[in-house]
């Protein structure tokens, strides 16, 4: 499946999603600070710098983006994406990723409400 | 794609073999089909799709359910590909060199099982990373450093078996590395050094034991799984002066070298100290486009314009002094007073930075053993998402270091790329790591890349020079050019291995070791 078509599936996934509950999204901010923040953090993390040039400022820091899409964000934990390397489930386990999902994807859901 | 099988194991024995794994670890910790995709090389070289893929992983959590899983190996003649974390990405991740292994992935397996402050040391299980280690010491307040390499995220143990560095002056990872237990082929427990005596508890501080000192084949090699590992720990110092001094010719290389062999030796020169070219600390904060919108290698005239933006030069030495000011103070004035003698040298502290973000102001950090990975800005340089390190090792010569340098960045050029390297200091040698950044999902660049780096390592032999640690493509290729007296060396390794692993099922072609039923072909 190519990553085109995992992001129009992720959109309909998102629109099935329930509004994370208050302790998931704690748990899916420890799970980003703990795997995701030194590369995607503010200021000169490489994975901020690298959105922020590839996909223009307003996007590089994932967690102020409301088009993140759980499906999107699933695969590229799992696959990686250019110089991002890909996640295993042994670490990264699917109870995390979905509590990260829940996280990423806060800011969309909230503006649905 | 189907996942592709080892030779000589059928579809039907592999899943027998993984129900057998799901028995002993949980169905959870298999990961078969999709979920496989995680371990495949990140940044892959070949253009061959069926080289480097796992069949499945599995993924236990403690050393019982190791031996269990390795019995069962022994018995379906599946490989097992050990990783500790599997994060060893510029040389391969966590994908094996034989497609079809199941990839032994041990990262559940993350107990600190002690840290001792009075004599410094950590016992930890492979799936500790620094990061783990670092906060277990921070929220205890205790006051011991660790030594990092640049990936934050790695294992303390894969990091030091792998023969990786630092920059404080516990850089060399496996020289502190202090007893080891070892789950061997057969499913045998091993504790090496003062490990093997009952009730012994200098485990963590004599390495050596009785006997001969085994620890070593166990490292960089595939005669035994580790499950247990100690590595020492420096003791938090009364004082910490990191510095920079700056060079603004490539030809300075000779003259800076010379001068760090006497200063390292007399250990004037603390720490694991590493002299870092242009291009690599110019890329960690900033992108290359910032400076030229033309494709290659950047010209001289950009060069200058990096060097006087950002106050660094064509090399730059980042040290650090550690101990009670009135020692750091008198080691200080030897180390400027000696580098002084090269015309256009700059001394800085972190104080007289002003950038921020700063090369010193990181390093500073990582010399001082906080855990990051703010390193890998270098793979925003020019937005190719790969890389690959190409090691070779020096001795301490200026002669050496220059040659060294002309040779590899000449070649890298040719190709296309920019220098992009670092000459980490060791005691008596140099490792000379160049990271060469790439579009892994271009074909061509890939090919490119593998044409370049066959001949980096074909020039460097033909010159008498060795790399200390490969990726998994290279593995063979290297160890090919450890063949002195007839590759005397390889066979003593296939003796090992033929010994400690008759079936063959410990990491296939690990470091260009492979078993007797899958030599045919090889090296030697």
């Amino acid at each position: 499946m190519s990553r085109f078509a995992l992001l129009l599936g992720g959109a309909s996934a998102l629109a099935c999603a329930a509004t994370p509950a208050a302790g998931e999204e704690l748990k899916g901010k420890e799970v980003f600070e703990q795997y995701c923040s030194y590369c995607h953090g503010p200021g000169v993390a490489p994975g901020t710098v690298q959105l922020s040039r590839t996909r223009g400022k307003e996007k590089g820091l994932l967690t102020e983006r409301t088009d993140l899409q759980p499906a999107y964000i699933e695969y590229i934990v799992r696959h990686g994406l250019k110089s991002m390397p890909p996640f295993v489930p042994s670490d990264l386990n699917e109870a995390k990723l979905k509590a990260l999902v829940g996280f990423l994807t806060k800011q969309e859901a909230a503006g649905k409400k | 794609m189907a996942e592709p099988l080892p030779p000589g194991v059928t579809k039907e024995r592999m899943a027998d073999a993984l129900e057998r794994f799901r028995k002993i670890v949980g169905k959870d910790w298999v990961f078969s089909g999709e979920k496989v995709a995680s371990y495949h090389d990140p940044y892959t070289i070949s253009n061959d799709d069926g080289r480097y893929k796992a069949h499945a992983a599995v993924a236990p959590e403690s050393t019982e359910q190791v031996q269990a899983i390795v019995k069962i190996a022994n018995e379906f003649r599946v490989p097992l590909w050990t990783v500790s974390r599997g994060k060893n990405f510029a040389y391969g991740g966590a994908a094996p060199v034989l497609s079809g292994s199941v990839v032994l992935d041990l990262s559940r397996m993350n107990r600190i099982l002690e840290v001792n402050e009075k004599f410094g040391y950590a016992l930890v299980e492979p799936g500790v990373s620094y990061f783990d280690l670092y906060k277990y010491i921070q929220d205890r307040g205790m006051k011991l450093w660790l030594d990092v390499p640049d990936p934050g995220w790695g294992s303390v143990m894969g990091n030091a078996l792998d023969h990786g560095v630092g920059y404080t002056p516990y850089g060399d990872h496996f020289g502190v590395q202090c007893g080891m237990e070892v789950v061997l082929a057969n499913g045998e427990l091993v504790r090496t050094g003062m490990g093997a005596v009952p009730g012994n508890n200098t485990w963590q501080l004599f390495k050596y034991g009785f006997g001969p000192y085994v620890d070593g084949i166990f490292s960089q090699s595939n005669f035994g799984i580790v499950t247990k590992m100690g590595i020492w720990l420096m003791p938090e110092p009364p004082g910490y002066q990191p510095y920079m001094i700056t060079f603004p010719r490539e030809e300075d290389i000779e003259q800076i070298v010379e001068i760090v062999r006497p200063l390292r030796l007399n250990q004037v020169i603390q720490n694991a100290a590493t002299i870092r070219s242009l291009v690599l600390d110019a890329s960690i904060f900033s992108t290359k486009s910032q400076y030229t919108s033309d494709k290659g290698p950047i010209p001289d005239s950009v060069a200058k314009k990096i060097m006087a933006d950002q106050e660094i030069g064509m090399w730059n030495f980042c040290g650090a002094l550690y101990g009670p000011p009135p020692v750091t103070d008198a080691l200080w004035t030897a180390i400027r007073d000696s580098f002084a003698k090269i015309p256009g040298a700059k001394f800085y502290f972190p104080q007289d930075r002003k950038r921020s973000p700063d090369i010193l102001l990181h390093r500073a950090e990582t010399m001082k053993g906080v855990p990051k990975l703010t390193e890998f800005g270098f793979l925003n340089w020019d937005g190719g998402g790969g890389h690959v390190g190409f090691s070779p090792v020096s001795p301490t010569t200026g002669h050496d270091a220059l040659k060294q340098y002309r040779m590899v960045s000449n070649r890298v050029r040719e190709f296309g790329f920019d220098y992009s390297g670092l000459m980490a200091i060791g005691f008596r040698e140099l490792h000379h790591v160049t990271v060469i950044v790439y579009d892994q999902t271009n074909p061509q660049e890939r090919k490119k890349l593998d044409e370049l780096f066959g001949i980096l390592v074909r020039e460097a032999a033909a010159e008498g020079y060795g790399e200390y640690r490969t990726h998994i493509h290279y593995m063979d290729m290297i160890a090919g050019t450890y063949n002195w007296n007839n590759n005397a060396l390889m066979k003593m390794n296939q003796t090992i291995k033929d010994a400690l692993d008759p079936n063959g099922i410990l990491s296939p072609g690990k470091s260009g070791i492979w078993p007797k039923h899958l030599r045919e072909g090889k090296q030697p």
